[in-house]
């Protein structure tokens, strides 16, 4: 189970479920008292930095990443207690603040969770952490019967010692453990002895969201705290001109009114009711800048300039593109695009936050504790060294949450009303209209096909906004933005083997704000090439699945797992009447993953979705389990997008408000997932973002399968068959 | 003195955390100068260490004397405080002629250069720098007596949360330019 | 580029010999040569590439700056105090232009 430090200086263990044996336990969600562990007699032993033991062998691990329902505490937890032979049923977790990462010199390394790494960038540090924690705790009960390390055996924290059956707990020889050097040379186990890891264990951390007493950064509640709503302006670009306080200075609760950055101003009163109903009546004289003009309309003709314009960023190219298309016996040609997508976390952006003077405490769900500290040092101007971090689990990120704008406004509020702990939430329509969003593309895909039907030559030429230049100018490669080709670069591309190919992009940057959305461009990236492979594979009257396997001689991860989802799936066999399989396969984020779609089309044109059969190798799968719940996640997620999603521009502004215009699946809306995990070993590929990109392409192609139907765009709303 | 104020550039100045003592003083508007030739652009190498080479020659720097005073950790790196102090008398004797900045992750790993002498008393800057990634800053001061002294800093940009640091210099083995 | 404004901090008086802390800031993108336009573009380097501090006609204290110096660079640095008179400050940008700015300072 989680836990929130209080103090920096004791590590506690934390509750069991809610129920079980320990004196401790959360009390009253959403009080002080939730983030007050009550000590359970002596405090436990550092067996090295990643694990303390108490006497009665709980086994706290340390985790560094965040935890936003794709698992990562739960298979970290995993991966440091396999290595250290722990009995799993005493493994409890705890979250290393971020004040004592910087003051070790980030010891537990980086925080940051995204980009499906937070497994697989630590499994090597991690593992060696519980493995020398093991071997810390052997030697203190070898030194303890006199006897060499060699004859003692670890397992199930206990350690045996081989020749006489003397037996030692791990909570009887933490404390001298504690006081050993921490090993250098730590060998690790061979997969194959992997006990934890790998095994589908329940997770850590589901009691306690099932029962509520879970405490979200939304349900913080700390003494004489005050809350506030804020307003940015509407215009992204704009700043505030004026706003007239004592229009609503006496309105109920209303404790101050103050600006915040140039752009934005909130209320702080009692309650957050009270102060969004008073920001409410605020009077707010914005300068909208200029981009208040703009529209889907400029937007929509501004990124298609982008495919027809000489000036493109090239992803990568192989042999001779433009000959090869002008000479071939057949070509094909289409343009796709894609809007604006939110992340709609099920929790709006909020944070808590206290500043004494030269000192800031804040409460908050982020997906990088590391930059949520810095970034809140930098707002208020004071050292990092004077910045406490309290991280609570996220109610969904899917990229949003490691942006710092929230934990920003936070700080600067607070600073504003000096000593008093402050909780800064955002409205669901501000959340809605202030994101980071899935950049907004379009797409021209040109394929030449030879007399066999084979595809000799691939031209995909991209248009729209680039990630990186809004986000972080410095990690584009010369200039050149490659996360903008995601899943289309030599190392992820399936279709190697074609031997004419170019990827390139016309970069058309909006005044939007873009982000990181789960998945980033895999999503529309794979539903373009994917759904105009399939394009060319009806031209050619070739069976899709016949069409891919012909060029993907180079690609054997890529191929090995469409087939074996096309086995699953059944693909060839006989259908009932009026439904149709689609089918795709996408790499990204280190793993291989293909889906295949059942789908009919009724008399009115609505589509069902009866069935997707889906799998991923990402190499190892340290939960297996877990790996197949995110494929399912992923899909609700991705088909709600798919169907629903689009955020539209006018005036500048964000139009959809809430999820009454910017509407997500149902249950109605999602089917019948078969996720397989198809975990190949030998290497570790992410998780949570994957496989994402293979559920919209499958349907859309199992769509044109029942219809003859070609959808290019999205979302499917807009066609009216969902 | 004189010149024009605006509001916004009141608040940008005060963003700067400069203070009201600042604002008492009416801003000037700086005056254009006859441009005089455009002065050729000193090209920086690309490897830090070949630009530190270029700035001190083969002279290996003693790590002393000079204290480079940044944070550890940034979030975006776009606006990081740097001051650098050198321990020296300042006599016409014994002083620093110049403090020299890199920063071994940039594009451009040359920061800045400043020349002193006797007159300025204090070897001592403060300034704000852009940090592309994770990396090393590289203080170098220059002293009269043609000794270099240096000291190094590392600091984290902890950018976000799906932006890869793995490029960074740092966790990466790589080696100190100095 | 918009007006461009220098503000720099200097005792109005101070002793003989004291040894005085002057503050420089000016406005100025300091374009550093790595953003990107709305195009994709790389938008050229345009610094300020030099500042020279001047007591009474005499250089005191000078720097180079290359693109990692922020925008609206802020400057600090000391300075002994010699005589009366006034202390000047020349920003010079990549395309030649000179933004000047003076201060004077007595000496008690």
């Amino acid at each position: 189970m989680t836990k929130l430090k209080l103090d920096r200086r004791r590590f506690l263990g934390s509750a069991a479920a809610v129920g079980g044996g320990f004196a401790l336990g959360w009390t009253v969600p959403g009080t002080l008292e939730a983030f007050a562990q009550k000590q359970v007699g002596d405090a436990g032993s550092e067996v090295g930095i990643w694990v303390v033991i108490h006497p009665d062998d709980t086994t706290v691990v340390r985790i560094a990443r965040s935890e936003m329902g794709q698992g990562t505490l739960t298979g970290l937890a995993q991966l440091v207690a396999d290595e250290l032979d722990a009995d799993w049923s005493k493994v409890r977790t705890e979250f290393v603040a971020p004040e004592e990462n910087l003051a070790k010199k980030r010891a537990w390394g980086d925080m940051s969770t995204g980009g499906s790494r937070g497994i697989r960038t630590s499994v090597d540090y991690v593992r060696k952490g519980g493995a020398a924690a093991r071997m810390m705790l052997v030697a203190a009960a070898a030194q303890q019967w006199r006897v060499p390390a060699g004859e003692c055996v670890a397992a199930d924290s206990v350690i045996t010692h081989a020749t006489s059956g003397r037996k030692l707990r791990y909570g009887q020889v933490a404390a001298a453990a504690a006081k050993l050097e921490t090993p250098k040379d730590v060998p690790l186990k061979d997969p194959k002895d992997w006990k934890i890891i790998g095994k589908g264990v329940k997770r850590l951390d589901t009691a306690e969201k099932l029962n509520g007493s879970l405490v979200y950064a939304i349900d913080v509640k700390l003494p004489g705290m005050l809350n506030a709503a804020i307003a940015q302006c509407p215009v992204f670009g704009g700043t505030v001109k004026s706003f007239d306080a004592a229009k609503i200075k006496a309105m109920p609760g209303v404790h101050s009114v103050v600006p915040v950055g140039e752009n934005a101003v909130a209320v702080v009163a009692d309650t957050w009711w009270h102060a969004k109903t008073a920001l409410d009546k605020l009077p707010i004289t914005w300068d909208e800048g200029e981009h208040a003009t703009v529209s889907d309309a400029t937007i929509a003709e501004f990124v298609k300039s982008g495919l027809d314009g000489p000036q493109a960023a090239l992803g990568q190219q192989q042999g001779d593109v433009d000959a090869a298309l002008a000479g071939a016996a057949k070509t094909v040609e289409a343009v796709y695009g894609t809007p604006f997508l939110n992340h709609a976390t099920m929790e709006p952006m909020n944070c808590t936050a206290k500043v004494d003077g030269d000192k800031c405490e804040i409460w908050v769900a982020t997906q990088n504790g590391d930059a949520a500290l810095a970034a809140a040092a930098e707002a208020i101007k004071i050292k990092p060294e004077n910045v406490k971090v309290h991280k609570t689990l996220l109610g969904s990120g899917f990229g949003r949450r490691g942006m710092t704008d929230y934990v920003r406004q936070a700080v600067v509020i607070a600073k504003q009303v000096p000593g008093k702990p402050v909780k800064m939430i955002w409205s669901r329509e501000e959340d809605m209209q202030h994101g980071f969003y899935r950049p907004i593309t379009q797409c021209q895909l040109k394929g030449g096909l030879d007399a066999d039907g084979k595809l000799v030559a691939l031209h995909a030429r991209l248009a729209g906004q680039s990630i990186l230049a809004s986000v972080a100018p410095s990690r584009m490669d010369n200039g050149v933005d490659k996360l903008a080709f995601q899943g289309w670069l030599a190392d992820e591309l399936g279709y190697m083997a074609v031997p004419n190919l170019r990827i390139d992009m016309g970069v058309r940057n909006t005044h939007v704000p873009v982000g990181f959305w789960r998945g980033v461009n895999h999503n529309q990236n794979a539903v373009y090439m994917e759904c105009f492979i399939d394009e060319l594979a009806h031209a050619a009257g070739k069976d899709p699945l016949e069409f891919r396997r012909a060029i993907m001689t180079k690609n054997p991860k890529h191929l090995a797992v469409l087939n074996a989802v096309a086995e699953k799936a059944g693909w060839g066999t006989p259908l009932p009447e009026g439904v149709h399989r689609g089918i795709c396969q996408n790499g990204g984020f280190g793993s291989y993953c293909a889906a295949v779609a059942e789908v009919s089309v009724d008399a009115k044109g609505k589509l069902k979705v009866h069935r997707i059969v889906a799998g991923i190798d990402c190499g190892y799968a340290v939960n297996p389990e877990q790996v197949a719940r995110q494929m399912e996640g992923s899909f609700a997620f991705g088909l709600g997008a798919s169907y629903f999603g689009r955020n539209t521009v006018k005036d500048g502004r964000i139009v959809e408000a809430n999820f009454d215009t910017y509407e997500v699946a149902r249950m109605a809306d999602v089917p019948k997932i078969e996720a397989h995990v198809l975990a190949s070993g030998g290497f570790w590929g992410g998780v949570g973002e994957p496989t994402i990109a293979v559920c919209t392409p499958a349907v859309l192609n199992a769509y044109f399968a029942a219809t003859g139907k070609r959808l290019r765009t999205l979302p499917l709303s807009q066609h009216g068959v969902v | 003195m004189r010149g024009t104020r605006s509001r916004t550039r009141r608040g940008f100045l005060r963003g700067l955390g400069l203070g009201a003592a600042w604002l008492l003083a009416a801003p000037w508007r700086a005056r254009a100068a006859t441009p005089p030739p455009v002065t050729p652009r000193i090209e920086v190498p690309k490897d830090p260490a070949a630009a530190i080479k270029s700035v001190i020659g083969d002279a290996k720097p003693t790590k002393g004397k000079v204290a480079l005073d940044m944070p550890y950790i940034t979030e975006t790196g776009t606006s990081v405080s740097v001051a650098v102090k050198v321990d020296s008398p300042m006599t016409e004797a014994d002083h620093v002629t110049a403090i020299h900045l890199f920063a071994d992750g940039n594009p451009v790993p040359r920061v800045a250069s400043y020349q002193l002498g006797p007159r300025a008393g204090r070897a001592e800057v403060a300034t704000r720098i852009r940090l592309a990634r994770s990396q090393r800053v590289i203080a170098i001061a220059q002293m009269s007596d043609g000794r270099f002294w240096s000291d190094t800093r590392e600091i984290n940009v902890a950018q976000g949360a799906c932006v890869d640091d793995t490029e960074g210099t740092l966790g990466s083995g790589s080696r100190s330019p100095l | 580029m918009s007006e461009v404004v220098s503000r720099v901090g200097v005792p109005r008086k101070a002793k003989q010999g004291e040894i005085i802390e002057i503050r420089t800031v000016i406005t100025h993108p300091m374009e550093s040569g790595q953003r990107i336009n709305e195009v994709g573009e790389r938008v050229p380097r345009k610094i300020i590439n030099r500042f020279v501090c001047s007591y009474n006609g005499v250089e005191v204290f000078a720097a180079d700056w290359f693109p990692a110096i922020t925008a609206n660079p802020y400057l600090t640095f000391y300075t002994v105090v010699t005589e009366s008179g006034t202390i000047t400050f020349a920003w010079v940008d990549d395309d030649g232009t000179v933004y000047t700015a003076s201060a004077p300072i007595e000496v008690t």
